[in-house]
């Protein structure tokens, strides 16, 4: 009856409760507070919804374990948690999920989509964790809910609400590499209205891991963000909210171009508005209805540093938009039902592509929250997109979780995810200067040979373009199944099966022969593959003052044509002492590049009660993965293929002063020094960070 | 039950025999057959273009190299045909994907002559560019090469190492640029049919 509109104001009451014990007393208390309230998670379903009852996987990582760690970006975070891995790759810092690379997962700030990725990946450094209440990761497809992208899941970054009064913050965090981090916060909040301010600034001066070539592995660089938010409720039915965000980045470059040196600076761009206006419109119907403009824009000029002649200039303007409307409605106490529409529209304009491109889609979705019986909770729901180029999707999903006993949850999962095909796909035109091939998007390719044709560059056709086969959206199937455990305030300890099965994976193949001896690549939908694994993580609360942890993952990822070649005895390696052709055996198949088949790490926190000095200190472990094909058959299956496996050692020592107001922190990532200058680009080696943090809070 | 056993144990000892009898080619072969293998060491491209005769198993050398005495020319990585744009002779190729000891009967069609722009023998290896090893020439596994001589003889042919001693790629002392045994030294082995069948037994 009532129940949700009950729910809803105490979830709102115990995260301004939670917030507010933060600021006066930050470690100390939120501990046993966290393990004594109920925890609350919303991006598993949209609806605000208890962490031991939601039917899919979902991680849900607290401000207070952040600060802890001494983590202020989004990938340092991600980084130690269990199932997920920073990829090394030189467009950018993503996280890999369930074997989905970083392209396959959804990056949200308070449930709206970050635009701007490079080949796929969106740096995930660009995300700053100092203003934040929580992060929550959901596992498996939620295309169901959120449409293309949150194919491997969805990582939402939900920021944090003032408390009441006047209250402000300083926090800094200074180390190697002159990285330095500051963030300044303030906010007022009074019973109706609410507005808070947020800046940071995130500066390196870079490193090399070739010191001898006197070039950097990465460049300096210097980011701002900016956030503002504000809240009036103009009545006891009617809340409005804006959040503005901006975030500039302006990265220095310098590379070694035929023995010139080239060198500029490239600068991005990020802004997002968000009006919201939420209505109760009685105790059974809450609408919401949010409008979301979000642009991304990068600008590089290189030159060479002899002459000033232009090496590389490039530009590239994304723009998002979108008006959603989701109602929820509770029909029973026992049933919730949430529908949404929306539209969008998309555009993009860069160096690469022929002319502005945009896009046109609209969308709606359904979902049932259902509990038949108290112990059971089952979710059926569905969303369906129409777009302007590619072909509609339908994106079911149905979960349910069944209580066992108050202390032990079974939940398991079935749903389907999908990913479009990108601005790149579809309308890339693009020659490389140096090497001399091309590749054009599904949708220029005609046009692109026809061009080529013209100019005389085309010594053979391979596959005739007008034979193409509409690019259709990537899609997945996934199933996961697993459990939470939580028999006492001490201990919890989850664990999940997944199984994903991923077909019309897009791939670039040749479709011409240039004269000068290079092809022309267009995008198909080629590949079949599969990711499958488990995935377990405990805490556990050891002795008053000491919590240790764990997690561990298995996984295995692999291409199914590939397999199906080895069945037909069609694939083919160097035995490397003879160099003389073996056949490959299915045991010899190492699986997708970059995927480690076992990860895991170990944590452990100290916590002195009465000193409120913190130590912590994680250790994670990167088992060897592939990184290259060797031997020539386009696959990995040699040991001098893998990587090695190793660890990285994370640490932080931390003590309040002024009744916590003031706290000091040490951090250390890499204490051991791992590194290899071969193969992982994006591990500099041990870092020392030096951090202050403060925080004032007057509530009249 | 005991047909079964019977029947696998046929079975079994066939696919020995026929195991030991691809590993000792030379010395099991059946009498009509005219098969030669052999495996060259070393045969060095480094200074000029090398000419190779599969039906002689000699380097040619001097006036004969205008000829159609032989049948598979080295320059730097490129590996040509008698034939085409290559010389007078009417040698064709393609490349199978097998292992040389699988590959039993040569293909009766799909033979390339050499053409410009188009070899007829082509993929034999990738070039490694900046990863380890860095810039190396490596052999592709898999592609065996099948010639059908200006005579129409067939042979199978699998280029093992595009270096001097054919060394172990995956070895630091191969990746460093200053211990890398000589480039343009081919290792290769071939099986040569002379009674002019296609097959490799």
């Amino acid at each position: 009856m009532r129940l949700k509109f009950i729910l809803y104001i105490l979830i709102s009451h115990i995260s301004l409760q939670i917030t507010y014990a933060q600021q006066r007393d930050t470690l100390k208390k939120d501990t046993a507070n966290a393990r004594q309230l109920k925890e609350v998670v919303v991006t598993g379903t949209r609806t605000p919804k208890s962490l031991q009852q939601v039917p899919i996987p979902v991680t849900r990582i607290t401000a207070d374990e952040i600060k802890k760690k001494g983590l202020v970006r989004l990938n340092e975070v991600l980084s130690e948690q269990t199932g997920m891995t920073i990829l090394d790759d030189p467009h950018g810092q993503g996280i890999q999920i369930q074997g989905f690379d970083p392209a396959y997962t959804m990056i949200l700030i308070d449930g709206l989509p970050l635009i701007g990725r490079n080949t796929g990946i969106l740096e995930l450094s660009r995300i700053t964790t100092n203003n934040i209440d929580r992060i929550e990761i959901v596992k498996g497809p939620t295309s169901s809910l959120y449409g293309s992208e949150a194919m491997a899941g969805v990582v939402n970054i939900i920021t944090s609400d003032p408390v009441k009064g006047v209250s402000a913050g300083l926090s800094t965090r200074y180390g190697t590499n002159k990285t330095a981090d500051i963030s300044l916060n303030s906010a007022y909040k009074s019973d109706k209205f609410y507005i808070s301010g947020f800046a940071n600034r995130y500066s390196s001066g870079g490193y090399t891991l070739q010191p001898s070539s006197g070039l950097p592995t990465v460049s300096p660089f210097e980011g701002y963000t900016l956030n503002a938010k504000s809240s009036y409720k103009i009545d006891a039915k009617t809340t409005i909210k804006l959040s503005v965000r901006y975030y500039t980045n302006d990265q220095d470059s310098k590379y070694l171009v035929d023995n010139r040196y080239a060198g500029g600076t490239g600068t991005e761009k990020d802004f997002n508005i968000a009006p919201v206006i939420t209505h109760r419109f009685n105790d059974k119907l809450l609408s919401t209805l949010q409008l979301y403009r979000s642009t991304y824009k990068t600008n590089s000029d290189v030159r060479y540093t002899d002459d000033q002649s232009v090496y590389d200039q490039t530009y590239f303007n994304q723009t998002f938009n979108r008006a959603e409307l989701q109602n929820d409605y509770t029909l029973r106490d026992n049933l919730k039902l949430t529908a949404g529409a929306g539209g969008q529209y998309e555009s993009v304009e860069a160096t690469r592509y022929e002319k502005l491109q945009s896009f046109t889609s609209g969308y709606g979705y359904f979902q049932a929250d259902w509990l038949p019986v108290k112990k059971l909770d089952i979710i059926a729901g569905g969303r369906y997109d129409v777009h302007s180029v590619y072909k509609s999707q339908f994106s079911p999903k149905l979960a349910a979780s069944y209580a066992l006993s108050p202390k032990f949850t079974l939940l398991s999962s079935l749903g389907k995810g999908y990913k479009a095909p990108d601005f790149r796909q579809l309308y890339l035109n693009f020659t490389n200067a140096e090497v001399g091939y091309s590749v054009f998007g599904y949708e220029e390719a005609a046009a692109g040979i026809a061009r080529l044709q013209q100019q005389g560059q085309i010594e053979s056709i391979l596959i005739d373009p007008s034979t193409l086969q509409r690019l259709n959206a990537e899609s997945s199937t996934a199933f996961n199944l697993g459990y939470r455990y939580k028999p006492n305030s001490k201990l919890y300890w989850t664990a999940n099966l997944f199984r994903n099965n991923i077909t019309n994976l897009i791939e670039t193949a040749p479709i011409a022969i240039k004269t000068n001896g290079q092809s022309v690549f267009s995008y198909f939908n080629l590949n079949k593959v599969y990711t499958q694994g488990a995935e377990t993580d405990l805490t556990y609360q050891l002795l008053k003052p000491l919590q240790v942890g764990g997690g561990f993952q298995y996984l295995e990822a692999y291409d199914q044509d590939v397999l199906d070649q080895i069945a037909a005895g069609k694939v083919f390696t160097k035995d490397p002492v003879t160099n003389l052709t073996k056949e490959i055996k299915r045991s010899d198949y190492g699986g997708l590049l970059g995927r480690s088949k076992y990860t895991y790490n170990i944590r452990v926190n100290y916590l002195d009660e009465k000193t409120g000095v913190n130590a912590s200190i994680r250790a994670i472990y990167r088992g060897r993965y592939g990184y290259k094909d060797a031997d020539g058959n386009g696959i990995v299956n040699r040991d001098d293929e893998y990587t090695k496996g190793y660890f990285l050692v994370n640490a932080s020592l931390s003590k309040p002063f002024l009744k916590d107001a003031l706290r000091i922190q040490l951090t250390s990532q890499n204490l051991l020094n791992y590194k290899d200058s071969q193969v992982i680009l994006n591990l500099p080696g041990r870092l020392i960070y030096a951090g202050i943090i403060y925080n004032f809070n007057k509530t009249n | 039950m005991n047909k079964l056993t019977t029947l696998s144990l046929a079975l079994g000892s066939a696919f020995i025999l026929l195991a030991s009898c691809s590993k000792n080619n030379d010395v099991v072969t059946p009498e009509t057959s005219k098969l030669t293998t052999k495996t060259v060491a070393d045969l060095d491209g480094s200074t000029t273009n090398v000419y190779y005769s599969l039906s002689t198993g000699t380097q040619i050398t001097g006036a004969d190299t205008a000829t159609n005495k032989w049948d598979i020319k080295f320059k730097g990585t490129s590996i040509f045909v008698n034939s085409g744009t290559s010389g007078i002779g009417t040698t064709q190729a393609q490349i199978v994907s097998s292992t040389f000891e699988a590959l039993t009967v040569a293909p009766t069609a799909d033979y390339k002559t050499d053409a410009s722009g188009t070899p007829a023998i082509s993929g034999w290896y990738t070039y490694t560019n900046t990863t380890e090893p860095q810039h190396a020439i490596l052999t592709v596994p898999g592609k065996i090469i099948v010639v059908k001589t200006s005579d129409g003889k067939y042979a199978k042919l699998e280029i093992i190492s595009y270096y001097k001693g054919n060394p172990n790629t995956t070895t630091a002392e191969f990746a460093n640029l200053a211990t890398r045994p000589a480039s343009r030294f081919f290792t290769f082995r071939f099986a040569y049919q002379g009674d002019g069948t296609t097959s490799f037994k």
